[in-house]
């Protein structure tokens, strides 16, 4: 047999730009930094250090780090991509251990991770007590990463605007197809994030006009259109009891959960382009049709009694459930099984690709649902040929088969979890509900969960940690990492 | 700019890629998914749709394109692809064309009425380097700038070269007329300075005025050939073409292996003689008497079969081979075995798009694509960097050097000791890459 050589990977180039994401990142805990400032919480001085040791680790890597070539091929971009969500992670939680006494590192490596990768799975049962820079910190992480950390570097580094940036934007975006907006890399990053942007900013306008004070509203906008979850309340949005941030954040979390691209059309004026897609006309009917579900399983029940609470009530859980974000404002778990399972079922496929949320995606199953009608077409017809199209196009027999090899592997890391968990001693339905909540980047809890993730041990704290990150980068981009072709030639 | 590109065929994907890494915004359409999945790592956008549909014009915001390009294999798909993106707004249009006819001043005038601003025809463009190659026999490239008061030329010396084995600095005192701007050895494009010599096989390029082409000639060891018999292998358009523009200059013959073509060929080209049969098979070769002739052209669509063609002309002892290579990575190979000339489609038409481009862009460079050199044209501007000293003092990094200038209408080579002043066109040559910071020393 031939001996095996490990394949040539740019190290320098890698570590170079991980020091420039944490200059950006040092920049970001500006706004905690500023915040702590305003409220003279006890932060500061954790943001103060924090800051000074990102910059420094960054400064020291991108400046000191002279690569002899720049070359950023397809092994450095994913190996840039998945590190990064790490690394953003840890130094991310360096403001957690440092603001708060005693507090362990594990847990701050988790919520930073829950914040980054725009889960929203707390590790604090007591929100309402945290200084007020941590809790925009956490909003902001979620704001930053649910778009995409890379995307967002796109936007910023003008050095990325060549191939390079293209591996990248393919490594974080890893998703069924990569379409660009724009002609070049950094245009369309921009693009998406000014969509993006411009949404933050009409939703804190509206959350603002309502009864939230400034600070809630900052760390409420930022983490419903990110889809993450992170609340600044005990009670999540159940705090506020009103009506109209229900609704409105009812709204956000739909949009927040669209593909960007089509949004980002649609606010070119381009509407057709967004109600004739196939995948979005998909996702509205499977949110009625579940919300019918529910709502009439509670008219049942009894639970409500008002027409507007049976529709508003099941839609705004389902809603967050489905866009990856996690709010609650009723607890979804006194109402009945079938509720808790088919909210696990919506939360599985979460929403739509290209969007700040996660999860297997409607986009998947929908090519699946399609493929599997055409597969019992074929056992009656054995000679036909028969294409699954999406908006009219046929999808290739690969791309139809990366998505049955992606759902396939989903499950499989769902199950892995879960055995790890279950393992760990808590009941069957808890360990599925936290791996599909991580996996898919939800946040929700539900029975050892349901308040914070806290209680649960350090083994299940990190492979939960691990299935968010993964869920976040679509599978395909962390797990290639730890097979053999990546290293090897 | 903004430049939208119609066709992912050869010219149009070398096009695109070339673009995109001089940070246009390119948008690349074709009606084929399958062969724009090809650049989904490059820093471009595609969209799958017909060229000639005002749905996809509509997608990809046609009124704001600076530039649109139109080369699918269809000339007629072409011109109605300019038509339409030109009254949808797109500022300049070019199609690529297949009609010698619409080259002449009726066609352009009537294109330019109906929104096609310039035509591209790449087998025109083949055929007239072709003419030169052959006008001028011992010189490999041949370039003429400014109306040709500025003349690059690139030769291949062995050691029979008066040159060979000098020291630049010591070809100084002869140098006065000409400038050693690119040295390509081996695989390498390098920009001499002073201490580098000269080695047997090298590729010189030489910028010089007309008057000094024959000095250059001997200084090389070479010999003035005049070409009468053209052997050509393979009856392609670019066949045609090249036998249709030289008229009774040479005397052609072409060797083809599709029996169907050869009976074309005669039809349309009366003085030539038509043989039916494989150009590699040496035997044929001797039948029809292959030593007699002054040189060989092979361009038939492999690659491969031109240079082997080429390289067993050569050995039968004809002066002069010239091969169409269209497979790019296999220039550099092919440069560096004993063929006269090469000649590629794609880089031929995209340097003249490219001009174009150039053009229409207010920095006014011009350039040509060697293997891995651009030699570019600039007007100095007042307040430029170039102008603070002599050439020698500018302190030019090693990628870049000043080959010559044209001052009043009047070209000359450039040397150390030269002042450059505002107005003059400079022609620069740099290695790929460096053209930024040459138009920085510019402006």
């Amino acid at each position: 047999m031939a001996r095996e050589r490990l394949a040539f990977i740019n190290f320098p180039v890698v570590l170079r730009l991980i020091g420039w994401l944490l200059i950006i990142e040092a920049g970001l805990m500006l706004l905690p930094l500023v915040t702590a400032l305003i409220y003279q919480d006890t932060s500061i001085e954790g943001f103060t250090w924090s800051m000074s040791i990102t910059l420094g680790v960054g400064a020291a890597l991108a400046f000191g780090i002279k690569p002899k070539n720049h070359e950023l091929m397809t092994r450095e971009a994913i190996l840039l991509t998945a590190s990064v969500w790490v690394i953003f992670s840890l130094f991310g939680a360096i403001p957690f251990v440092l603001s708060l006494p005693g507090f362990p590192i594990v847990d701050a490596c988790f919520e930073a991770i829950s914040g980054f990768t725009s889960t929203g799975a707390t590790i604090f049962p007591d929100v309402e007590s945290l200084p007020h820079g941590i809790l925009i910190w956490r909003a902001l992480m979620q704001w930053v990463g649910g778009l995409g950390i890379i995307l967002f570097t796109l936007a910023v580094i003008p050095m990325l605007n060549q191939r390079g940036g293209i591996h990248l934007f393919q490594a974080e975006m890893s998703g069924i197809s990569c379409s660009r907006l724009r002609p070049r890399i950094s245009q369309t990053a921009k693009g998406l994030w000014m969509t993006y942007i411009i949404l933050t900013i009409i939703l804190g306008v509206l959350l603002y006009a309502g009864p939230m004070n400034l600070f809630d509203t900052i760390c409420q906008t930022l983490s419903t259109i990110s889809t993450g979850g992170f609340s600044t309340k005990n009670t999540s949005i159940g705090y506020w009891n009103s009506t109209y941030v229900n609704w409105v954040i009812v709204v956000f979390m739909f949009l927040g959960s669209l593909n960007f691209h089509l949004l980002y059309r649609a606010g070119h004026g381009d509407f057709k382009s967004l109600f004739t897609n196939d995948i979005f006309k998909c996702y509205l009917i499977i949110v009625a049709v579940c919300t019918v579900i529910i709502g009439t399983h509670l008219f049942v029940e009894g639970t409500y009694d008002n027409a507007h609470d049976l529709i508003l009530y099941p839609l705004f859980q389902i809603i967050s459930g489905m866009t990856s974000t996690g709010f609650q404002i009723a607890s979804f778990e006194s109402w009945g099984s079938l509720s808790v399972v088919l909210i696990i079922i919506l939360m599985f496929f979460g929403a739509c690709e290209g969007s700040t949320a996660s999860g297997a995606r409607i986009d998947r199953f929908l090519v699946l649902m399609k493929n599997t009608k055409n597969e019992f077409y074929r056992i009656m017809h054995p000679n036909s040929i028969t294409t699954v199209r999406v908006n009219g196009r046929p999808v290739p027999n690969e791309a139809v088969n990366k998505i049955i090899a992606f759902l396939a592997i989903f499950v499989m890391i769902l199950a892995v979890c879960t055995l790890i968990l279950t393992l760990c001693g808590y009941s069957f339905i808890d360990s599925v509900f936290a791996s599909v909540s991580s996996l898919s980047n939800i946040g929700y809890g539900a029975g050892i969960t349901s308040g914070s993730f806290q209680p649960l041990a350090d083994v299940a704290k990190i492979t939960l940690m691990f299935a968010m990150i993964v869920g976040r980068l679509q599978l395909f981009t962390v797990l290639v990492i730890f097979t053999k072709y990546f290293w090897v030639k | 700019m903004k430049i939208i590109i119609a066709g992912a065929g050869e010219v149009g994907s070398h096009l695109a890629k070339l673009l995109s890494k001089e940070n246009q915004d390119v948008i690349l359409i074709d009606s084929s998914e399958q062969k724009l999945a090809n650049f989904d790592s490059y820093n471009l956008m595609t969209y799958v749709g017909s060229p000639i549909s005002f749905k996809t014009f509509k997608h990809v915001d046609i009124a704001d394109a600076d530039l649109f390009i139109a080369v699918t294999p269809f000339e007629t798909q072409n011109i109605t692809a300019c038509s339409i993106a030109h009254h949808l707004g797109a500022s300049h249009t070019v199609a690529r064309i297949d009609n010698y006819e619409y080259l002449k001043d009726q066609g352009r005038e009537f294109f330019s009425s109906i929104g096609v601003d310039e035509l591209i025809y790449p087998e025109l463009l083949a055929a007239e380097e072709m003419r030169t190659a052959l006008k001028r026999a011992w010189v490999r490239n041949w370039f003429e700038l400014y109306n040709g008061e500025l003349i690059v030329i690139g030769v291949k010396v062995r050691d029979n070269a008066r040159l060979t084995g000098m020291h630049l600095k010591d070809l100084a005192s002869m140098s006065a007329h000409f400038h050693i701007s690119a040295i390509k050895r081996n695989h390498e494009t390098i920009i001499p300075r002073g201490d580098d010599y000269i080695k047997s096989n090298d590729i010189l390029y030489f910028s010089t005025t007309k008057d000094y082409v024959d000095n250059i000639r001997e200084l090389c060891g070479k010999q003035e050939l005049e070409v009468k018999r053209v052997l050509m292998m393979g009856g392609s358009r670019i066949a045609i073409q090249l036998a249709k523009i030289c008229g009774d200059e040479f005397k052609f013959k072409i060797i083809e292996v599709n029996r169907d073509k050869c009976i074309e060929l005669a039809e349309k080209l009366p003085d030539a003689n038509i043989v039916n049969g494989d150009g590699r098979d040496v035997e044929l070769l001797t039948v029809e008497g292959i030593q007699d002739y002054d040189a060989f052209i092979a361009l038939t669509d492999s690659s491969e079969a031109n240079i082997l063609g080429c390289l067993t002309a050569k050995e039968r002892g004809v002066p002069k081979t010239i091969a169409e290579v269209e497979t790019i990575q296999f220039i550099n190979v092919a440069e560096n075995l004993n063929i006269g000339t090469i000649i590629n489609k794609k880089l031929l038409s995209s340097s003249k798009i490219f001009q174009l481009l150039l053009d229409s862009d207010t920095s006014n460079a011009k350039c040509l694509a060697l293997a891995d050199a651009e030699v570019a044209e600039l007007v100095v501007k007042p307040n430029s960097k170039v102008t603070r000293g002599a050439v020698k003092d500018l302190k030019l990094t090693r990628d870049m050097t000043i080959a010559g200038l044209i001052r009043d209408g009047k070209g000359m080579p450039v040397n150390g000791n030269t002042q450059i002043q505002v107005g003059d066109h400079v022609v620069i040559f740099c290695l790929n890459g460096a053209i930024h910071k040459v138009e920085k020393l510019f402006n």
